[in-house]
């Protein structure tokens, strides 16, 4: 099954067993790039699916009212880079809601977004907002690598209490992978790991999990063990696992595509330099995209991009 | 309506709008071969509004456009060759491909920016006009943007402002939503909006507005030619809302090539329109629409245009050429102009 598949199987399921998943915006099938038949869920709910216009802000603040209401909307926004219109919404009156009400309120929606380089998005259509909104209190981020994650995170997603960022890397819509039936949960905060290995710890979310995986494998063929670590969640954050992890291979480079000052790779390495400094026995590298706006030519574009091949050097870069 | 400056003008004015289709069919072309990937939008079906309205602006003038600025590019004087360059990702392109189709703009045409998120220049012709107000210079800019822009708060936001702060800058919504399949339809609407009309909202702003047919050359060159008068005379906004009915290549999301390669003696010669898109052809396109008027007006003759749209082909398949020979960008100024200065 694909990636978008095993997604929008989680948001069917959860539309048909619970009539408050109630306000699934009706550019959810744009959500593969693949036309895949929503017919049939818009005819069975046709009043919780209602067509989105242009209009970030607004969708995002009637769907955080909507949530303290009692709805659990799933907002698709499309291209990640369009959630900045609804930035202060998103921040400040979905992620503010609880803690503002003294713990009464919840405003349970999900965000979906497909970030990242996907070839030609230019500077407004590639942005990876991850790094941004981790530095925002009162939201949950999740970003999935396999489709058995996207379907288990995405149920979490929409069952949390919390507002939720749910971020799909444009280029893993197609990726293929084994998906269990039914209703499956993968709970926040927990990592996995992705590939076993004894010699360096190689930390990444979403695409930058098979980046790490197609780096590891070419590794092993030199005899370099890299243990992969799949975050699937940001917040909350399963601290325990890098450092189980790094216990055992005393090396750390984290794959992140947002640009290094403040990003995800940034955090990781201060928490186990904060946590872990004795288990270390090089200092943690950070692989990250280039510090600059994507370009759209294909040339610049990679370029920029944390890849295999620049993870794979990290991680020779700490063996010798 | 009797156009601006006469058929001379118009005729002028004719060859902008076929150098934009014939540029837009060869962006067509290129993708379609595999030169480059991604989204992309055609200005194909109004041409007449970004050439009518940019006819009337002088080189101290600034227009913004959005993700489908293909035509105000060319309009306003940009070079085919570095446009298809900088579409293909080329170190040629206007912007060393760093833009792409989504971005194209060029400063030394007064084009310094092009915003492909919905909205995002709206505010920036506002402010460029400002400038020019504080500054004294004289210009006065033109904001271009789709029905779609109107969904978006930046742009009401900006409306408000601009004539509470007495801006002279042209708003120019070009409305493609009439004929237009709904997204329920497998279309790609690109607004909600009650009567599908944007203008009642500058109108209850006290903007002066107008709306036109965005696809009658004649009638836009003149309202254009007013209304800039009027920008630059009382010194405010005025906003104009151009309809033009939805070119059947744009019903879904990528374009198509629905109408085929534009064939000009449709013109003139209707035996060549078939029953396929025939409304298209015989009352929609702008295209034929002012050749059949420059025919009527006796601004020129058939072969007069055929010889017209030989030259623009031929300088449209050079600036093809010419864009496939530019080599590609170096890797190792990946991070150049992210700040202006010194590298840091
Ligand atoms: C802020 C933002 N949201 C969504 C999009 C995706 N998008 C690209 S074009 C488009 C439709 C725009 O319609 P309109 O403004 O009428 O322009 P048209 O394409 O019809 O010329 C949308 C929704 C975007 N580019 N920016
Ligand atoms: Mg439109």
């Amino acid at each position: 099954m694909t990636y978008s598949e095993a997604l929008l199987g989680a948001i069917v399921e959860a539309m048909d067993e619970d009539e408050r998943v109630a306000l699934v915006w009706g550019s959810l099938g744009g959500v593969s790039g693949i036309k895949l038949d929503f017919g049939s869920l818009r005819d069975r709910h046709a009043d919780r699916i209602v067509d989105p216009p242009i209009s970030e802000a607004g969708i995002v603040g009637i769907a955080t009212g909507a949530a303290m209401a009692g709805l659990r909307p799933i907002v698709p926004i499309g291209t990640g880079s369009f959630l900045f219109r609804a930035w202060d919404q998103l921040i400040h009156e979905a992620g503010g809601a609880h803690y503002m009400s003294n713990g009464r309120v919840t405003a349970p929606l999900v965000i979906h977004i497909r970030h990242g380089m996907r070839g030609g998005g230019g500077v407004q259509h590639s942005q990876s907002p991850q790094a941004m909104l981790w530095n925002a209190p009162g939201i949950e981020i999740a970003m999935p690598s396999t489709p058995a994650d996207a379907k288990g995170l995405m149920r979490t997603a929409i069952f949390s209490d919390n507002p939720t960022v749910f971020l799909d890397h444009q280029m893993l819509l197609r990726r293929e992978g084994p998906v269990p039936d039914g209703k499956h949960a993968v709970p926040f905060g927990k990592a996995a790991v992705a590939r076993p290995g004894r010699d360096v710890t190689v930390v990444a979310a979403s695409l930058q999990v098979v980046a790490a995986l197609a780096a590891a494998a070419t590794l092993a063929a030199d005899g370099i063990e890299a243990e992969v670590i799949d975050l699937r969640s940001l917040v909350p954050l399963d601290q325990e696992a890098i450092l189980n992890s790094v216990g055992r291979t005393g090396r750390l480079v984290v794959a992140d595509e947002c640009a290094p000052r403040c990003s995800i790779a940034s955090e990781i390495a201060a928490t186990v330099a904060e946590k872990g400094f004795d288990l270390l026995k090089k200092a943690p590298v950070r692989v990250n995209r280039l510090p600059s706006h994507v370009a759209s030519s294909p040339v610049l574009e990679d370029a920029l991009r944390p890849d295999a091949g620049r993870i794979a050097a990290a991680v020779r870069g700490l063996m010798d | 309506m009797a156009g601006a400056g006469g058929p001379a003008r118009l005729l002028e004015l004719f060859g902008t709008m076929l150098a934009t289709r014939r540029f837009e069919e060869v962006v067509y072309a290129l993708f379609a071969e595999g030169h480059f990937s991604g989204h992309y939008h055609l200005y194909i079906g109004q041409e007449a509004t970004g050439a009518a309205v940019i006819g009337h602006l002088s080189g101290r003038d600034t227009i913004f456009s959005t993700h489908r600025n293909h035509g105000h590019l060319l309009a306003r004087g940009g070079d085919p060759a570095a446009a298809l360059a900088e579409i293909l990702g080329r170190a040629g392109g206007i912007g060393g491909g760093r833009l792409g189709t989504f971005h194209l703009a060029d400063p030394a045409i007064g084009m310094p920016h092009t915003s492909a998120l919905v909205g995002g220049a709206v505010p920036l012709a506002a402010g460029s006009a400002f400038g020019a107000k504080l500054l004294k210079t004289g210009g006065v800019s033109v904001g271009f943007f789709g029905d779609g822009a109107f969904e978006e708060g930046v742009v009401f936001e900006t409306l408000n402002l601009a004539q509470l702060w007495r801006i002279p800058v042209l708003f120019v919504c070009e409305n493609n939503t009439p004929g237009a399949l709904t997204r329920a339809e497998g279309g790609s609407n690109t607004s909600y909006l009650p009567g599908g009309r944007v203008s009642p909202v500058p109108e209850a702003l006290g903007i002066p507005t107008h709306v036109v047919d965005g696809a009658d050359l004649e009638a836009v060159d003149a309202l254009a030619a007013d209304a800039l008068a009027r920008v630059r005379r009382d010194g405010g906004p005025v906003f104009v809302e151009a309809l033009t009915i939805r070119w059947p290549g744009n019903q879904s999301q990528y374009p198509t090539m629905a109408t085929g390669e534009t064939d000009l003696a449709m013109a003139w010669d209707a035996g060549r329109i078939g029953n396929e898109h025939r409304g298209w052809f015989a009352a929609d396109d702008p295209v034929l629409r002012a050749a059949r008027r420059l025919l009527e007006l006796g601004a020129a003759d058939a072969a007069a245009l055929q010889a017209m749209d030989a030259q623009v082909r031929a300088r449209m398949a050079a600036a093809r050429e010419t864009a496939l020979a530019s080599p590609l960008p170096d890797p190792a100024t990946a991070l150049d102009h992210v700040l202006a200065g010194a590298a840091r």
